[in-house]
C-alpha cells in the first residue's frame, strides 16, 4: 500500500506493506538509525521516536498507525547546529557505556519534559522505568534526566526572549 | 449519556431552536392502527406498567392519554430507552374487517398490463376499469430530522418541515383548542424553508402533533426525532385518496364512454397522534358519493358520453387541497389514458390527441413530441447492461387559473425518458421534456430555471429512498440523473394559439408568477407511464420507491411463467430475456432447484454485462459478506481461496471465487450460484459443507445475490486450484450433506418483522444473512449446526478462538450498550471494552466498506439481542472506574505472574501518568477476554498478539509466542485473570491449553517453539 509519512519535518511517500513495522521503515527505508532494534516486543524502548510528542516503540506500532501524525526521531530533535537540550545533556553527563538504550531514553526524557516542564524525581524515574539499560548506567541517566530538566528550562526561557 | 449513541452523523446536528431546557419525546405506537379511508381504527390500550420506568436512574415522564403513548426525558437515548422498558398490554380491535383496510373497494394494484383483462388486439371494442390510489403519507425526505413544539400561555410554537402547512395548522388547532394567531409555524432547518415541496401530506405533521401533544402535557419544550420509526405511520395511513376509471373504448380506438369516480372524501388523513388522543372528532358523513357541479374535473379531453363523480362527504371540520386533488386527478386520468392506448393497441401520445379538441393543446403536445423526436412505435432501445430497462412515457394536463376557468388555463405537457435497474428497482429519470403553455408574457428562462429545481424536488419523493432492510443507503437509487439535468428542457409554444388578443386573460396576469404546484400535476403519471414502458408494469399509486418498482418487477417475473406468451407479451419478454442465457430472474421458484444435478456452464459473463451501480452495490454485499476474509489465503490474491479451516470434522480449504473459469466460478450461471449460496450445493451437484455459510447466506435478498453476482464476476480472474480437503471418513462424503440440510438448514430468504423498527430489520438481515454473525457467534451441536432459540448467540469457539456471547450471557464487566457497540464495529475499539482482534479483526476491517446505517443497525441489532439500553448509565461508567483504580496493585503471592506482566506488558498496558503513542487505551480491568470463562482468547492474544493494521486506530500488540515458555504463558494469565477480573473464579489447567493453542494455526503467524 501506499502512504504518507511526515518524519522530522519532512513528508514521504512510501510503498510498504500495511504490516511493516514503523522501525522498520525509519530504519531501512528511510536511514533513519538513531531508534535502534532492542527486543522488538515494545519492551525495552531502544526503539523510541516521537509521535505527536509523545513516545512511542516503534518496534510493534505498524507504518500505518502513524500515517497523519508527526514522527519525530533522534535525528531530528535538533534546531539546526544546535542538539535538543535533553541530547546536549546526555553527552555532557557522558551518561554512555555501550549507548544502545540512550535513543530511547532521550526520547523518553523529551516525552516527559513535553508533558511535566518540570517533574519530580519519582516522576522521571516512572518515565524511565520501562527503558532498559544493560550496561548499568542507570546513575549516570538519572544525573543526566535531571540535568535535562534545567538546560530545557533554561533553553525555553531563551526561546521567549528571543 | 452525553455523548449520543448515534453520534456522528444527522444526530449531531444541532436543534432548530435555541430553547433551554428542550426535553426529548419518543411515542410508542399501538401494535395494530390503520386508516381505511372512513375510519380509524387501533388496538386498545389495556394496561401500562411503569415500575421499571419508574425505577431508572433518570427521569422520564411517560404521557397516556387514550392510545397515545409518549416518554420524554432529557435526553433522546434515555427517552428510547425507558420507551423500551415501558410494560403496554394492548387489546386487538375487534373487527376482522379491518384487517383489510380498504372495505369493499378494490384496491388499487400494480399491475401487469397485458394480463390485466385479457389481450385484445387493435379495433375490438372493449371495457376497462382501473383503480388508482394516492397515499395518506408522502415520506419526509431522505434526512432525519429534529421536530420541536414549545408550548406556553395559550401560544404554540412548531419547529419542522411540512408540504402542508394550512392542514398541520388545522390539526394543531383541533388538538390545543387554540387559534390560529396562536399557533406559528417555523422551519427546523436553516438551510430550507419550512415548507419543503412534495406531493401531500408527510409524516413530518404527524411528528410535529405528538411533539405539541407532549409539549402541552408536559408544559416544556419538546424535541421529537422524526425518522424511520414513522415509516410506520405511512403504511398505517393507508391511501388519502381512491379513484376508478372506466371506459368503454370503440373498434375504431376511441374512447366511447368513460367515467371517473372519486370514491374517497376529498379531505387529508389527519395526524396519527390526533387519532390515537382521542382529541380528534370526527363526524363522517353517511353521504352516498354524489355529482357535483361546484368540484372541478378538469378533463382535458373530449369523449361522447362522460360520468364524473365525487365523493363529498367532507368530515366534519377536515380541511381540502385543491392542489393536491388536481395532482391526484391528473396522475389516475393520464395514468388510464395511458393504460386504455396500450390496451387497444395504440400509440399513447397519439391516443391523447385523437381525444383532445383543444388546438393549443395539440400543438403543445406536438412540440414536445418533436423535441424528443417521439416514434411510433417506440424505438428500440440502446443496447447497455442487461439489467437496465429503458422507457418513456407522455402525460398531459390542462388546468384551470386563478377563476377555475379551464380553457385559459396552463396547458402542460411532460414527455420523461427513465432507467429502470431491474436489480435494485432504481429509477433514474435520464430526460424530461416538458413544454408548458402559460402565456405570452413569460421570462422563459426563469420558468425552464423554476421548473428544473421543482421538478427535481417534485421527483424526489417519489423515487426517492425508502430504505428496506435490503437497501444499501448510499446506492444512487431513484435519482434524477445529476448529468442529464441539463438536458431537462422546456419548449414554449409560440403559434398564434396563444397570441394577446385570443388569450387577453393570460397577457393581464402578472409575468413570471412562479409555479404553483398544480403545474407539475403530470410530473407523477409520466414517470408511472415511462415505468410501464420499460417494464411492463402498471404503477397505479405512487411513490415509485426502489423496492417497490424492484417487488412489482419480481412478481412479474413469477407471473410471467405460468402465463402462456402472447402478442402482446411477446415484446415485453423479449427485451426481458434479453441476457437470459446468463441470469435467471430472482424469485423464480427455489422449489424447482434440481436437487442434485449439475447446473451447465456457461461461458464468463462479460464484465460490461452489469451496471456500474449494480456492481457497485455487489461491492458492499460483498464486504457485509466479506467473502475475502475466508476466501483469500495468508498474503495471498484476494477471493482467490486456499486459506484452510480446522473442523472437528478435518481440514477444509475455501475456494477460489474469482471468475476464473477453468478453477474458480467462472462458468457459473446466476443459477448456480443461487443454489451454491441458498442451498450449500456447488454448480456441478455435489453438496457444499457448511463452513461456507450458505445456511446464513440463504437469507439474503434477491437482489442482493445477483448484486453480488455481478460484482464477483466483474473481477480479475485468477487461476489457482483449491488443495483437497482433509475430511475424515465419513465427513469426506459430501452427499451426506443432503440430509444435513434436511434436517438444519432454512433456505427461506430473511423476512424482515413488522413489529420491528427499519433499523432492527436492516441489522437482523445484515446480521443474520450477509455478516452470519451466527456462525461464530452460536453454539453448533455435535453435527455442526447452529443451535437455536436460547442458544442463539450464546457464544462458541472458533479456529481456537471464543466467539463471546452476544445475548444475556454477555460476560463483559461492564454491560455492552448500543453506543459501545457501534464504537466496536465501527472503529475496532471500545473505550469500554477493548478492540477488535483475532478472527474478529478483519470483520472489523470488512465492515470498514459499510455505510454508516448498516454499522448502526448492526450495533442496534445485536444490542437487542443483548437486552442492551442505548448507552451506558453514570453508575456504569463510574463503575468503569472504581474497577480500573481496584486493579491497580497486584494481588499478594504472584511475584512471577507480576515479573512478567512488569517486563513484557507493563510498558503499554500500565497507565505511567505520562501520554504515550502506544498505551492500551482500555485498561485490561474491562477486558471482556480476561472476564470470560476459558482463557482462549486470552492465551492466543499473548503467543499471537493482536495484528489490525487495516482498522485505523487499534494498537497493535506483538506476539510472545517466541519469547515465553508455555509455563510462562500459563502464569502470566493466570496472573490477569487474579489481578484484573478479581471477582471470577480462577482458569483450570491453563499450561495444557497453551500447548493445544500453540499448535500452528492459520490465524496465527507465530512458529512453534
Amino acid at each position: 500500500m501506499t502512504l504518507k509519512l511526515n518524519v522530522n519535518g519532512q513528508s514521504c511517500e512510501l510503498s510498504v506493506a500495511a504490516n511493516t513495522s514503523l522501525l522498520d521503515v525509519l530504519r531501512n527505508d528511510l536511514a533513519l538509525n538513531g531508534p535502534k532494534y532492542g527486543c522488538g516486543l515494545g519492551e525495552c524502548g531502544a526503539c523510541s521516536v516521537l509521535v505527536d510528542g509523545k513516545a512511542a516503540r516503534a518496534c510493534v506500532l505498524p507504518v500505518t498507525a502513524v500515517a497523519g501524525h508527526e514522527v519525530i526521531t533522534l535525528e531530528g530533535m535538533a534546531r539546526g547546529d544546535r542538539l535538543d537540550p535533553v541530547q546536549q545533556t546526555f553527552i555532557d553527563a557522558q551518561a554512555a557505556q555501550c549507548g544502545y538504550c540512550l535513543n530511547g531514553m532521550i526520547i523518553s526524557v523529551r516525552a516527559l519534559l513535553n508533558h511535566h516542564p518540570s517533574p519530580t524525581q519519582e516522576q522521571i524515574r516512572a518515565a524511565l522505568e520501562h527503558n532498559l539499560c544493560r550496561c548499568g548506567t542507570h546513575l549516570e541517566i538519572l544525573e543526566a534526566a535531571r540535568q535535562a530538566v534545567l538546560a530545557d528550562a533554561a533553553a525555553r526561557r531563551e526561546t521567549v526572549d528571543e | 449519556m452525553s455523548d449520543s449513541p448515534l453520534s456522528s452523523t444527522p444526530r449531531r446536528q444541532a436543534l432548530p431552536v435555541g430553547l433551554a431546557h428542550v426535553h426529548y419525546g419518543v411515542v410508542v405506537r399501538p401494535p395494530f392502527y390503520v386508516w381505511d379511508g372512513e375510519q380509524f381504527e387501533s388496538a386498545r390500550l389495556e394496561h401500562v406498567d411503569k415500575s421499571e420506568v419508574a425505577a431508572l436512574p433518570y427521569r422520564a415522564d411517560v404521557v397516556i392519554e387514550n392510545n397515545f403513548v409518549g416518554v420524554v426525558a432529557d435526553s433522546l437515548e434515555a427517552a428510547y430507552d425507558a420507551a423500551a422498558r415501558l410494560h403496554l398490554r394492548w387489546q386487538q380491535p375487534t373487527k376482522v374487517s379491518l384487517v383489510s383496510p380498504l372495505k369493499g373497494i378494490q384496491t388499487p394494484t400494480d399491475a401487469l398490463a397485458p394480463q390485466a383483462k385479457g389481450v385484445s388486439s387493435a379495433g375490438a371494442h372493449r371495457e376497462a376499469s382501473h383503480h388508482y390510489g394516492w397515499p395518506g403519507r408522502m415520506r419526509w425526505g431522505e434526512q432525519p430530522g429534529w421536530v420541536v413544539a414549545d408550548y406556553q400561555q395559550n401560544q404554540l410554537n412548531v419547529w419542522g418541515q411540512t408540504t402542508t402547512p394550512n392542514t398541520l395548522k388545522h390539526d394543531l388547532k383541533m388538538l390545543t383548542g387554540l387559534d390560529e394567531d396562536q399557533i406559528a409555524l417555523f422551519s427546523s432547518n436553516t438551510e430550507a424553508p419550512l415548507c419543503a415541496t412534495g406531493l401531500g401530506r408527510h409524516c413530518g405533521d404527524d411528528a410535529a402533533i405528538d411533539a405539541a401533544l407532549l409539549s402541552q402535557i408536559l408544559a416544556c419544550p419538546v424535541a421529537v426525532w422524526l425518522d424511520e420509526r414513522y415509516a410506520r405511520d405511512m403504511t398505517a395511513l393507508g391511501l388519502a385518496q381512491r379513484m376508478q376509471l372506466s371506459a368503454v373504448v370503440s373498434e375504431e380506438g376511441r374512447i366511447e364512454e368513460y367515467s371517473y369516480r372519486q370514491t374517497l372524501a376529498p379531505s387529508e388523513v389527519a395526524a396519527v397522534g390526533l387519532w390515537l388522543s382521542g382529541r380528534l372528532k370526527l363526524q363522517t358523513s353517511a353521504d352516498e358519493p354524489t355529482a357535483t357541479a361546484s368540484y372541478a374535473f378538469n378533463e382535458p379531453y373530449v369523449f361522447r358520453q362522460e360520468t364524473l363523480t365525487a365523493h363529498t362527504g367532507y368530515p366534519a371540520g377536515a380541511p381540502t387541497n385543491p392542489t393536491l386533488l388536481n395532482v391526484q386527478q391528473t396522475f389516475a386520468r393520464e395514468s388510464f389514458i395511458d393504460e386504455m392506448a396500450r390496451e387497444s393497441g395504440q400509440d399513447p401520445l397519439d391516443f391523447r390527441l385523437r381525444h383532445l379538441e383543444d388546438k393549443r393543446g395539440i400543438e403543445l403536445i406536438e412540440s414536445v413530441a418533436r423535441q424528443v423526436q417521439w416514434q411510433t412505435p417506440p424505438q428500440q432501445a440502446p443496447r447497455g447492461p442487461s439489467e437496465m430497462l429503458r422507457g418513456r412515457g407522455v402525460a398531459y394536463a390542462q388546468l384551470p387559473d386563478r377563476e377555475q376557468r379551464q380553457k385559459s388555463g396552463v396547458r402542460s405537457a411532460w414527455i420523461a425518458d427513465i432507467e429502470v435497474n431491474r436489480i435494485t428497482g432504481g429509477v433514474r429519470i435520464t430526460r424530461l421534456v416538458v413544454g408548458q403553455d402559460a402565456g405570452e408574457y413569460v421570462d422563459t428562462a426563469r420558468l425552464q430555471q423554476t421548473l428544473q429545481e421543482r421538478v427535481l424536488g417534485e421527483a424526489r419523493p417519489l423515487l426517492g429512498h425508502t430504505p428496506a432492510f435490503d437497501q444499501w443507503s448510499d446506492e444512487p437509487n431513484g435519482t434524477v440523473d445529476k448529468k442529464e439535468q441539463e438536458r431537462t428542457s422546456l419548449s414554449r409554444l409560440t403559434s398564434p394559439a396563444i397570441e394577446p388578443t385570443r388569450n387577453d386573460q393570460l397577457a393581464t396576469t402578472e409575468p413570471a408568477s412562479p409555479l404553483k404546484e398544480v403545474d407539475f400535476a403530470p410530473g407523477v403519471a409520466v414517470i408511472a407511464n415511462a415505468l410501464f414502458d420499460a417494464t411492463g408494469v402498471r404503477f397505479r399509486q405512487p411513490p415509485f420507491t426502489a423496492n417497490r418498482v424492484r417487488q412489482a418487477l419480481q412478481e412479474q417475473v413469477a407471473g410471467d411463467e405460468t402465463l402462456s406468451p402472447s402478442p402482446a407479451t411477446r415484446r415485453l419478454r423479449r427485451r426481458w430475456f434479453a441476457a437470459a442465457a446468463l441470469t435467471t430472474i430472482a424469485g423464480s421458484a427455489a422449489m424447482a432447484w434440481p436437487w442434485k444435478g449439475a447446473i451447465a456452464p456457461v461461458s464468463r459473463p462479460a464484465p460490461t454485462l452489469y451496471s456500474a451501480e449494480t456492481i457497485e452495490r455487489g461491492r458492499l454485499v460483498a464486504a457485509a459478506g466479506d467473502c475475502a476474509a475466508c476466501h483469500t489465503a495468508e498474503g495471498g490474491v484476494e477471493n482467490v481461496g486456499g486459506r484452510a479451516f480446522e473442523t472437528p470434522f478435518g481440514t477444509l480449504y475455501s475456494t477460489n471465487i474469482t471468475p476464473d473459469e477453468a478453477t474458480g466460478i467462472g462458468q457459473w450461471s446466476y443459477a448456480a450460484f443461487e443454489r451454491a449460496m441458498r442451498h450449500g450445493i456447488s454448480r456441478d451437484g455435489s453438496h457444499l459443507y457448511p463452513a461456507f455459510p450458505y445456511t446464513a447466506f440463504a437469507k439474503t435478498s434477491d437482489a442482493d445475490l445477483q448484486a453480488l453476482y455481478a460484482y464477483l464476476m466483474a473481477q480479475p480472474a485468477v487461476s489457482a486450484d483449491t488443495p483437497a480437503n482433509a475430511l475424515s471418513f465419513p465427513y469426506n462424503l459430501r452427499a451426506l450433506m443432503a440430509g444435513w440440510n434436511a434436517l438444519y438448514h432454512d433456505p427461506t430468504p430473511f423476512q424482515p418483522d413488522p413489529e420491528q423498527s427499519e433499523l432492527y430489520n436492516r441489522g437482523a438481515y445484515l446480521a443474520g444473512g450477509l455478516g452470519h454473525c451466527s456462525a461464530c457467534h452460536t453454539p453448533r451441536n455435535a453435527m455442526g449446526a447452529e443451535q437455536s432459540g436460547e442458544r442463539y448467540f450464546a457464544g462458541a469457539m472458533v479456529d481456537g478462538w471464543e466467539a463471546p456471547p452476544l445475548n444475556t450471557l454477555s460476560r463483559a464487566p461492564i454491560p455492552w450498550s448500543e453506543h459501545s457497540l457501534y464504537d466496536y464495529l465501527r472503529h475496532g475499539e471500545s473505550p469500554l471494552h477493548g478492540v477488535a482482534s483475532g478472527p474478529m479483526a478483519p470483520v472489523v476491517a470488512g465492515l470498514g466498506e459499510l455505510p454508516e446505517y448498516d454499522v448502526r443497525a448492526i450495533a442496534h441489532y445485536v444490542a437487542a439481542q443483548m437486552g442492551a439500553p442505548a448507552g451506558n448509565s453514570e453508575a456504569e461508567l463510574a463503575e468503569a472506574q472504581q474497577r480500573i483504580s481496584r486493579t491497580m496493585t497486584s494481588p499478594p503471592g504472584m511475584e512471577q505472574g507480576e515479573q512478567l506482566f512488569a517486563g513484557a506488558c507493563a510498558s503499554c498496558h500500565v497507565d505511567s501518568g505520562l501520554p504515550s503513542f502506544n498505551r492500551a487505551a482500555t485498561s485490561l480491568a474491562l477486558n471482556t477476554n480476561l472476564h470470560s470463562e476459558r482463557p482462549d482468547n486470552v492465551i492466543q492474544s499473548i503467543l499471537g498478539g493482536v495484528h489490525a493494521e487495516h482498522v485505523v486506530g487499534i494498537g497493535a500488540m506483538p506476539g510472545f509466542a517466541d519469547s515465553f515458555s508455555n509455563t510462562q504463558v500459563a502464569t502470566l494469565a493466570a496472573y490477569l485473570r487474579a489481578r484484573f477480573a478479581p471477582d471470577a473464579p480462577s482458569w483450570q489447567q491453563l499450561e495444557q491449553r497453551v500447548a493445544e493453542l500453540r499448535q500452528p494455526h492459520h490465524n496465527n503467524t507465530y512458529s512453534t517453539p
